[in-house]
C-alpha cells in the first residue's frame, strides 16, 4: 500500500508539473492581457499534433521539435493578438468578452482539428533506451522523467525570464499596474502581443510534453486540459505565474494519489472539490492578493 | 467604470431628474411593447401543434428562448456569467428521469421535482456568488463538471449508468410541447417581475455598483439570491421537459457545454440586460443555427465558433444593445 502511495505521489509530481505548465501559460496570458484563454487546451492538443507531424514528416524527435513548435506557436500568438485580442479591450466587460471569444476559438480549433486529423486518438512513437527506471519498487518510465526534466527547465527558464530580464519585468509590471507602465514608456501593444505569443508558445510546448507523458491525444480532449488549467490557476491565484506552479503540483498530487485508491472519475471529482474548498476559504486563490480587484 | 455602467447610470439619472409623469409614461410604453412581444410569442406557439408540421423546430425554439431568458436573469440583470449553466439543465433532466423511471412518479410530479432540484443545487452553490468576475465563471464551470462526475458515480440502478435513462413509456410530444410552452411563459413572467419591479431596479443597482447599492439600503445578498433562484429553476425545468420530449437522458448530452454556450450566445446576441434581448437573439440565431445544421452538418461547430467570435468582436452589446446605443432617445422605452 505504501509503495502504491509513493508511486502515486511520484506520478502526481510528474503530472502536476505538466498541469503547472498549463497553468503558468494561462496565467501569463490572463495576468498581462486579462484574457481568459478558453482555447488553451486546443492549442495544447495542436502542439501535440505538431510534434506528431514533425516526427512523421520531418523525422524530428519531440525534443528537437520543442524549439520549432515554440517559435511557430509564438508567431501565431503574436498575430492572433492583433486579430482577436486587441479589439477586446474596447468591450465594456473585457474579461467576459475574452472568455466568450476564446470559447468561440476553441470550438473553431476543435472542429478544424477534427476535420484535418479525424477523430481517432493518436500517440507519439517515442521510446528511450531503457524504457523505464526502477527506484526500489517505484517504476518511472524514462519518457516521463524526460518530460519532467523538460517541464522543470521550461518553468525555470520562464521564472528567470519573468524575474531577471527586463522584458520579463516589464511583463510583470503590466500585471501589477497597467496604466503606470505606459507612463514609463513601455510599448503596451507590442509587449501584449509578445505575451500572447509567449503564452501560446508555452501551450505548444506543453502539448509536446503531454504527448510524451500521456498515452494518447485526440481533437476532443482540448477542453479537458483547458478545464485543468482553469482549476490550477484558480487554485494558485488568477494572474499569478508562480502560484500556478503550486496549484498545478497540488492538483496533480491530489489527482494521482486519488487515482491510486479510487477511480479516475473520483480523482477528477476530488480535483473539483479541492478547487471549491480552496475558493470558499480563500476566494482569490492560494497566492492571490485578496483585494486586488 | 465601464461604459455600460456609465450609460446605465446616465439613463437612471435622466429618468430620475425628469418629471414623474414622464417616467411613468415611458414605463407604460415599455410595458406595452413587452406586452405585445409576449402576445406575439403566445400567438405563434400556442396554436402551432394544430397545423405545424415541424413541431421539433418550435419546441427547441421555445427551449432556447427559455434558456436565454433565464440566463439573462443572472448575466444581464445581476452581472454574473455562470459558465456552468448547463449544470442546472442536466440536474433537471436527471431529476425528472430518476423520479419518473426509478421511483415511478407521474411526469408532472417529476418535473416539479426537477424544479426543486434546480433550486436546491442553486442554493448549495449560492456561496460562490461572492466570487467576482471570471472567478465566478470558472468555478461555476468546475461545479458543472463536478455535478456530471457525481451523477456518473451514482449507482446505475438509479441513474442508468453510462446508458442513461429511457423514458419511452411517457412518450407524448404534444404534451411535452405544451409543458415547454408553460415553462417559457413562466420564464417570461419571472423576467417581467425581475426587471419591472423594485427588485429589478435593485438588481441593476447591484450590477452597476454593489457597494453603492448597499449604502442606499439594498439588501445585496437577498436580492441576488432571488435572481439566482429564478435563473437556476428554469433551466432545470427545461432540462426535465426536454428529457420528456426526447424520452432519453444521458450524461454527455445533459451536461454538454454547448447548452451553456448557446444560452450565453443567444442571450448576448440579442443584448444582455434587456427583456427582449434574449428573445430576439434566440429567435434569430436559433434559426440560423438550424439552417447551418441542415446544410452543413459537419461544419456546425466550426460555424458556431466563428459566429461567436464575430458577434463578440463586432456587436459586443448585441442587437438590442447596439440599437439602444445608437438611438439612445428610445432606450427608456425598450423593455
Amino acid at each position: 500500500m505504501n509503495e502504491l502511495l509513493l508511486q502515486g505521489l511520484v506520478n502526481g509530481i510528474v503530472v502536476g508539473l505538466i498541469y503547472a505548465l498549463i497553468g503558468v501559460s494561462l496565467n501569463v496570458i490572463f495576468g498581462v492581457l486579462r484574457v481568459v484563454n478558453f482555447a488553451h487546451g486546443e492549442f495544447i492538443v495542436l502542439g501535440a499534433y505538431g510534434a506528431y507531424f514533425a516526427q512523421a514528416w520531418l523525422g524530428l524527435s519531440p525534443l528537437l521539435a520543442l524549439p520549432l513548435i515554440f517559435i511557430v506557436f509564438g508567431l501565431m500568438g503574436y498575430g492572433l493578438y492583433f486579430v482577436l485580442v486587441k479589439r477586446l479591450a474596447r468591450s465594456n466587460d473585457p474579461e467576459h468578452a475574452s472568455l466568450l471569444v476564446m470559447f468561440g476559438l476553441s470550438l473553431v480549433l476543435g472542429a478544424l482539428m477534427l476535420l484535418a486529423f479525424e477523430a481517432d486518438a493518436r500517440s507519439l512513437n517515442f521510446t528511450l533506451d531503457p524504457p523505464f527506471l526502477m527506484f526500489g519498487n517505484i517504476i518511472l518510465p524514462t519518457t516521463k522523467l524526460l518530460g519532467l526534466a523538460v517541464a522543470v527547465v521550461v518553468t525555470g527558464a520562464l521564472a528567470f525570464f519573468l524575474y531577471r530580464t527586463l522584458p520579463g519585468k516589464a511583463l510583470r509590471a503590466i500585471i501589477m499596474n497597467r496604466d503606470a507602465i505606459q507612463i514609463v514608456g513601455v510599448d503596451l501593444n507590442h509587449l501584449s502581443a509578445l505575451t500572447f505569443g509567449l503564452g501560446l508558445g508555452l501551450a505548444g510546448i506543453t502539448g509536446i510534453l503531454v504527448s510524451m507523458i500521456f498515452p494518447s491525444f485526440s481533437p476532443f480532449i482540448g477542453q479537458d486540459y483547458t478545464l485543468i488549467g482553469f482549476i490550477v490557476i484558480v487554485l494558485g491565484g488568477l494572474g499569478h505565474p508562480i502560484g500556478a506552479v503550486a496549484g498545478g503540483i497540488l492538483f496533480g498530487l491530489a489527482e494521482q494519489t486519488a487515482m491510486v485508491f479510487f477511480s479516475g472519475t473520483v480523482a477528477m471529482l476530488l480535483g473539483f472539490v479541492l478547487l471549491i474548498a480552496v475558493i470558499l476559504i480563500r476566494p482569490a486563490g492560494l497566492f492571490g492578493v485578496q483585494n486586488s480587484r | 467604470m465601464t461604459d455600460q455602467a456609465q450609460e446605465t447610470r446616465e439613463g437612471t439619472d435622466v429618468s430620475l431628474s425628469a418629471p414623474q409623469g414622464s417616467t411613468e409614461k415611458s414605463n407604460h410604453i415599455k410595458f406595452l411593447i413587452w406586452g405585445i412581444v409576449v402576445a406575439v410569442i403566445v400567438a405563434i406557439f400556442l396554436p402551432a401543434p394544430l397545423f405545424a408540421s415541424n413541431l421539433s423546430f418550435l419546441f427547441y425554439m421555445m427551449l432556447w428562448l427559455t434558456m436565454a431568458t433565464s440566463f439573462n436573469f443572472v448575466a444581464g440583470m445581476a452581472g454574473y456569467m455562470p459558465f456552468g449553466y448547463v449544470a442546472f439543465y442536466g440536474v433537471g433532466a436527471y431529476a425528472t428521469g430518476v423520479l419518473y423511471k426509478t421511483f415511478g412518479l407521474p411526469i408532472p410530479v417529476a418535473l416539479a421535482g426537477a424544479a426543486v432540484a434546480g433550486i436546491v443545487i442553486g442554493l448549495l452553490v449560492a456561496p460562490t456568488l461572492r466570487l467576482k468576475g471570471v472567478y465566478f465563471g470558472i468555478v461555476s464551470l468546475a461545479l458543472a463538471m463536478a455535478m456530471k462526475l457525481a451523477i456518473s458515480l451514482m449507482p446505475s440502478e438509479i441513474t442508468g449508468g453510462s446508458l442513461g435513462l429511457i423514458l419511452s413509456a411517457a412518450n407524448n410530444p404534444v404534451a411535452a410541447y405544451y409543458a415547454m410552452f408553460i415553462v417559457l411563459l413562466g420564464a417570461l413572467a419571472a423576467g417581467t417581475w425581475l426587471s419591472m419591479s423594485r427588485l429589478g431596479t435593485a438588481l441593476r443597482a447591484i450590477r452597476d455598483d454593489s457597494e453603492a447599492a448597499e449604502v442606499v439600503g439594498v439588501n445585496v445578498v437577498a436580492t441576488r439570491l432571488k435572481a439566482w433562484i429564478m435563473a437556476t429553476m428554469f433551466p432545470a425545468l427545461v432540462g426535465g421537459v426536454e428529457a420528456w420530449y426526447t424520452n432519453a437522458i444521458d450524461l454527455d448530452s445533459s451536461f454538454n457545454l454547448l447548452v451553456t454556450a448557446k444560452s450565453i450566445v443567444y442571450a448576448m446576441a440579442g443584448g444582455l440586460g434587456f427583456l427582449v434581448g434574449p428573445i430576439i437573439g434566440a429567435s434569430a440565431l436559433y434559426g440560423i443555427d438550424q439552417l447551418i445544421w441542415r446544410h452543413f452538418p459537419t461544419l456546425n461547430l466550426l460555424i458556431l465558433g466563428v459566429v461567436i467570435i464575430a458577434l463578440m468582436l463586432l456587436l459586443p452589446r448585441g442587437i438590442v444593445g447596439a440599437f439602444a446605443q445608437r438611438f439612445s432617445r428610445f432606450r427608456r422605452f425598450i423593455p
